[in-house]
């Protein structure tokens, strides 16, 4: 699983303008179209939506006729598009010319598997999409008209609205940076800035500009406008979600506060069986060392005077933050499949944050980094070690290094 | 099979009992579950106190044993061996320390004695969840594979070889004595001439226990202690390929010399007559001190420290051996001008003063100097230096021979990979602990000697080869089987994802990575238990023997109840 064929291209500083005349999603689809009928592509994995419901599923298609249901960019997000891909790739790399469309936070957890080795990118060509962020899972299946509406209001405007999630509302990582030593991405598709006039198709990597080659699109199109406009758009998101995290760590600071946001669990994993960077075979908190005999149950009723059912569930959010906040990239996913409306995404990302910046690492904005706990770094945390020596680190600001 | 656990406390005469309250402590812990007895005793580890255990654990039938004691880092091995001889599954013992811990901690008798029931009470309920472990024990090879034929390696084969244990010592050149080979003559006290070094390698070609391979490169080695296995090839017979095992592997790979091209300022390569120091013992050899144009030198300058910044290091010999130059220049030719450019003086060893005194009356000049720079100026050498002073001086001189900085052979990197051996920063080999254990390294049945771990002169070279012989005297012992970790990791397949972090962790390197099955495997005969990789595994995938998930949980909920 080498990120060597991933290396850095100069410098983009230009993107093939797609004319949008008849929409953004429309021109993508185009370009895809294309892509296979000239067999610069084997195929395409994309989300399609699914016939006669309103939902959402990834497709790995060749048929061309498939792509008129297909969509680079949807309402919602069913199932992480970074999960896909290792899905895909874990057993072995593929041997077709593969692309897959995924939103920037799926990319960076497809980035994040790749580092945990559950994914390979040999043959994949990774295109990352601006994002405007997406609609809670239930209100588009309670609304969907209602919310597809919503969602082109929010594409029009870019800067985060109601109606999209609490996380993506506050998300200032939704385009992926295509000057970077390491990208994430071989080909990134810029929206915001430009929207229904032309979309960009910025090529990150060689990769990414072989892509256009082989469909005789020349990157030659100014990104200023574009870069002016996701400026413009993070500087907007990061202060809300600065003024959000302040306000949402009161609320759930404290044994007390914190207990009481999962008190609704009803302990059913499906924020872990969702969630990409949950990737352990089988979890811990559903193996036979948590399940105790009912003696030692009584026994524990027993000493606290009485045992509530099901047993460990602050355990089990506790245990999978510790495991995995280093590499959560704020997807959503946790929230979006959670039956009981916590507001799980909203705590991990609080924590991811805070813990990222302990270590210094933004999980999924670089291949060639490694692992935030694997790199043993000597000064590291010299705070807690001999914090007569060192000046304390601010964890607190928000740190930007896209 | 229901559980009956004896608990033992130890007044240790009267360290622990005067100041924990013993009859409260037992009277608190003798009604927990499974607790069938509870006893104290005045001092345990006495041959008295360990006949009345071992006969109490068979007179009561004891599935599992607490004892509240001293330190385990004192008794432990003293009361696994009463278990053994009690019939008692070692492992299915817990001690608990009340003595340091407790008794020796607090003042206040009570407090002590709360404490002490605590963690008392964590030691019955970790051992309730204690598992027998079972020792397993390994055939084990005593041969040894010394690699390179240098003073190291030729001191390693001789400590080494005997009746009972083969030598296989193998060398690159085609001929033992490594960089001694190239020199004229050792310093005085060191015997002065080679025929010191020649006996040695007499000594190993008359020695029947030691095969001598020579133009023969290590092209693989894996295994562990007692069980390497071991493939060479002739570099000049058609790469004939020859395979063997050993026990036990001894790294005497030695140095090579810093390139003075390296720094162009020495002139090295550029100005005629600038020679470095095994050209010079060349000249020495063949009795003929010339420069290039057949005539002697009137004056010499010899050069220290040729790298010294660059590598970051003191070479050590270079010193001594500049000393030996400069004598045996006086010797040769009585009217020579020598002068010694050095920017300190390193001379460690008890001879060595008098030595550098006596050259001194000599009239060899010493310099302290520093940016020194090698010019040609009209067909003469000129040194130009910054003298002790600060001042900026020069000397013009017929010859300069320099002293470069001992660096590590070029084949470190190569054998520190196939050996899964650490380096250090200046490209050496790193020792186990550079002051307790200096020839060990973290491969157990792996040991480095002499140069390879650093310059150092032929005595120093001898003891380390010596230290190693003798630590692998003592474990290696012929028809006597090892004994591996028992409290070893284990991976479980059925959680592991293969993200490969333990590999990365693994100090000792026995874990390795099955593609098939696309898990690790944690290779348990050579697992030392450390529990790195368990700590790093972040799907709770690989269990420690002994120091199992639930084993620790119970324990600290217990000690902080």
């Amino acid at each position: 699983m080498t990120a060597t064929e991933n290396i850095k291209i100069e410098k983009p500083p230009k993107g093939a303008s797609i004319p949008a005349k008849e929409g953004i999603k429309k021109a993508i689809l185009g370009v895809f179209k294309k892509a296979l009928e000239t067999e610069a592509l084997d195929a395409i994995m994309i989300p399609v939506k699914v016939p006669e419901t309103e939902s959402y599923a990834w497709v790995l298609l060749k048929d061309t006729t498939l792509l008129e249901n297909a969509d680079p960019l949807p309402p919602v997000m069913t199932i992480q598009g970074g999960k896909v891909l290792s899905d895909l790739t874990k057993h072995g790399k593929i041997n077709k010319n593969i692309a897959a469309v995924l939103r920037p936070c799926e990319t960076r957890a497809a980035v994040e598997l790749f580092k945990l080795k559950q994914l390979h990118f040999e043959n994949i060509t990774l295109i990352s999409i601006d994002c405007p962020g997406a609609i809670p899972l239930s209100e588009y299946l309670a609304e969907p008209e209602k919310s597809k509406k919503s969602f082109d209001n929010v594409l029009d405007k870019w800067d985060g609205d109601d109606a999209v999630r609490k996380v993506c509302q506050i998300c200032y990582r939704f385009s992926l940076p295509t000057l970077t030593n390491a990208p994430a991405s071989d080909l990134h598709i810029g929206l915001s800035g430009n929207t229904k006039d032309d979309v960009l198709l910025i090529p990150v990597t060689p990769k990414g500009e072989k892509i256009l080659e082989r469909l005789d699109l020349k990157a030659d199109s100014s990104l200023q406008k574009w870069e002016t406009k996701i400026k413009e758009i993070k500087k907007i998101k990061s202060q809300r979600r600065k003024k959000f995290n302040h306000d949402f760590k009161a609320n759930i600071s404290g044994p007390e506060k914190f207990t009481a946001v999962f008190d609704g669990c009803i302990n059913c994993h499906n924020c872990q069986s969702v969630c990409p960077i949950c990737y352990c075979q089988q979890c811990y908190f559903d193996s036979a060392t948590t399940k105790l005999s009912s003696e030692d149950y009584f026994r524990r009723a027993k000493e606290r005077g009485a045992l509530r059912f099901p047993l460990d569930t602050i355990l089990f959010h506790l245990g999978r933050m510790s495991h995995m906040a280093l590499s959560c990239v704020s997807c959503g996913a946790c929230e979006d499949a959670c039956p009981m409306s916590i507001s799980v995404s909203q705590v991990f990302s609080l924590v991811g944050e805070q813990t990222q910046q302990a270590f210094n690492y933004t999980p999924g904005i670089n291949r060639e980094e490694s692992l935030a706990l694997q790199d043993y770094l000597e000064d590291e945390f010299c705070e807690v070690e001999t914090p007569s020596e060192c000046e304390p680190t601010n964890s607190n600001e928000v740190k930007e290094n896209v | 099979m229901s559980k009956k656990i004896g608990v033992y406390i130890c007044e240790c005469g009267t360290n622990i009992s005067d100041r924990i309250d013993i009859d409260s402590l037992i009277e608190e812990i003798s009604s927990l579950e499974d607790v069938g007895v509870a006893k104290k005793y005045g001092l345990l580890c006495s041959p008295a106190g360990k006949k009345y255990l071992a006969e109490d654990i068979k007179k009561e039938e004891l599935t599992h044993l607490v004892i509240g004691a001293c330190s385990p880092r004192e008794h432990e091995q003293t009361f696994m061996k009463v278990c053994l001889e009690a019939g008692l599954n070692p492992y299915l013992f817990q001690m608990v320390n009340i003595r340091e811990q407790c008794a020796w901690m607090i003042s206040d008798k009570e407090a002590a004695t709360r404490l002490a029931i605590k963690y008392i009470r964590a030691g019955i309920k970790r051992v309730a969840l204690h598992k027998s472990l079972e020792k397993i024990e390994l055939e084990s090879n005593p041969d040894v594979l010394v690699i390179g034929g240098g003073i190291a390696g030729i001191e390693a084969s001789l400590s080494l070889a005997g009746p009972e244990r083969k030598i296989y010592l193998v060398e690159k050149t085609d001929a033992l004595g490594g960089m001694t080979n190239k020199f004229a003559q050792l310093l005085p006290h060191q015997g002065a001439n080679l025929s010191i070094v020649k006996d040695k390698i007499e000594q190993v070609n008359n020695n029947e226990h030691i095969e001598v391979f020579t133009s023969t490169a290590v092209e693989d080695i894996h295994g562990f202690l007692g069980n390497f296995e071991i493939s060479v090839t002739n570099q000049e017979k058609d790469s004939e390929k020859k395979e063997f095992k050993a026990g036990a592997v001894v790294v005497a790979i030695g140095f090579g010399l810093y390139d003075p091209k390296e720094t162009p300022a020495f002139g090295y390569g550029d100005v005629e007559n600038v020679i470095n120091a095994l050209e010079f013992e060349t000249m020495i050899s063949s009795g003929k001190i010339v420069l290039k144009n057949g005539k002697p030198p009137a004056s010499v300058a010899l050069i220290h420290c040729v790298g010294r910044k660059e590598k970051g290091y003191c070479s050590k010999t270079c010193c001594l051996y500049s000393i030996k130059f400069a004598r045996y220049l006086k010797d040769k030719l009585p009217n020579v001008d020598v002068s010694e450019f050095y920017q300190d003086l390193c001379l460690p060893d008890k001879s060595d003063q008098n030595y550098f005194e006596e050259a001194k009356k000599k009239g060899i000049h010493f310099i302290q100097s520093d940016e020194i720079e090698i010019k040609d100026i009209n067909d003469r050498i000129k040194v130009k230096y910054k003298s002790a002073e600060g001042k900026k001086e020069e000397l013009s001189v017929d010859m300069a021979i320099l002293a470069p900085a001992m660096v590590p052979s070029q084949d470190t990197p190569k054998m520190a990979e196939m050996l899964n051996l650490p380096l250090d920063e200046t490209g050496f080999f790193k020792e186990a602990h550079e002051m307790l254990n200096p020839v060990a390294t973290p491969i157990e049945g792996v040991f480095v000697v002499g140069c390879a771990l650093g310059p150092k002169n032929i005595p120093d070279s001898i003891v380390q080869s010596q230290a190693a012989a003798g630590k692998i005297l003592s474990t290696l012992i012929p028809g006597k089987k090892l004994e591996p970790e028992v409290k070893t990791a284990e991976i479980r397949e059925e959680f592991c994802t293969g993200c490969q972090t333990c590999l990365s962790v693994c100090f000792y390197g026995v874990i390795s990575f099955d593609e098939h099955k696309g898990i690790s495997i944690v290779n348990e005969a050579i697992c030392r238990g450390c529990g790195s990789c368990v700590g790093s595994c972040p799907s709770g995938a690989i269990k420690i023997k002994h120091f199992t998930y639930p084993q620790l949980y119970r324990e600290v909920l217990e000690a902080l109840r």
